[in-house]
């Protein structure tokens, strides 16, 4: 009745391993049609969940909006790493908006910044690129 | 702040691709088995209807996607075991207030596996019978990974709980 037909799975998505600081770290990129989720985790879990998109017309210089949808609202570098991964994004040519999860050991801005140049080094990268390619 | 002005430095890094992931689980092998990130990714074809699922999980955490025939994010929900009297809280973190498709299932994740879930869900409102499907199709899968093992009374239990 059921059949599973072997098919090109529709998201894409790459992962890392990576040492951040002494913590284990492990970093995985989604892509879906109209979103990047990207997942940072230390402790196991999913933590705080924030939502980055991109905002004004083409015309203007664009604006983006960074939110916590979900955990810590009081940690305004999770925001700061949203808004550099977010402008990243834009700036590689696409315009999706982007779920970012932070589930880290420590919010210090050295860890922070160490992991947004992980993500965008690694990953977002090889991602847009993609991107690049699909729609070229 | 750019990436040339920072100092980086990487011990470990290992890179796993998943595009064509369909049917296979991807593991980021940490120290020990119980750090393991665990990707997998397949499709289901049933009736008209194609279905696509992505379970990721985490220590402490499962994160799924389930795509009905398009591969867009849809609504998102965070679900948990509250305490003290273990009554299971659902909540919309992206979308979904207005159509709480996907809530259901979240809600029975966590009482079939024990851990903390969040579901991204883009099963079109007022389809009940794709719900449940997609639900059916998504517990067999996870039973089969072994993320829901049957106690010996039949409860099912988490096998994550190590």
């Amino acid at each position: 009745m059921y059949s599973s037909q072997p098919t090109r799975f529709p998201v894409t998505h790459k992962s890392v391993s990576l040492d951040i600081k002494g913590n284990k770290t492990d970093i995985v990129i989604c892509k879906y049609d109209d979103k990047f989720l990207v997942i940072v985790t230390q402790i196991g879990c999913m933590g705080t969940i924030l939502h980055a998109r991109k905002e004004g017309s083409v015309s203007t210089e664009p604006t983006f909006s960074v939110s916590v949808i979900f955990g810590k609202r009081d940690e305004p570098w999770l925001l700061a790493c949203g808004r550099q991964l977010i402008e990243h994004i834009s700036c590689s040519g696409s315009s999706r908006p982007l779920v970012l999860s932070l589930g880290l050991k420590d919010h210090s801005p050295e860890t922070l910044k160490e992991l947004t140049v992980a993500v965008i080094e690694n990953c977002l990268c090889y991602l847009a690129a993609i991107l690049k390619y699909a729609i070229s | 702040m750019t990436s040339k002005e920072l100092d980086t430095r990487f011990s470990e890094l290992l890179l796993t691709e998943g595009s064509d992931s369909v049917g296979k689980t991807n593991k980021l092998e940490g120290q020990g088995s119980n750090d393991d990130v665990q990707i997998t990714c397949f499709t289901e074809d049933l009736h008209d209807v194609t279905f696509h699922f992505q379970i990721i999980k985490l220590t402490k955490q499962i994160y799924v996607w389930i795509g009905c025939n398009t591969a867009k994010f849809g609504h998102l929900y965070a679900a948990a075991i509250t305490r003290p009297n273990k009554t299971v809280a659902v909540t919309p973190v992206l979308g979904g207030t207005s159509d709480n498709t996907g809530s259901g299932i979240a809600r029975r994740l966590v009482l079939k596996t024990g851990l903390n879930i969040i579901v991204a869900c883009n099963i079109p409102k007022d389809s009940p019978t794709l719900e449940v499907t997609a639900e059916r199709k998504l517990f067999e899968k996870l039973k089969s990974l072994g993320y829901i093992k049957p106690r010996p009374e039949g409860l099912p239990v988490s096998s994550a709980h190590n």
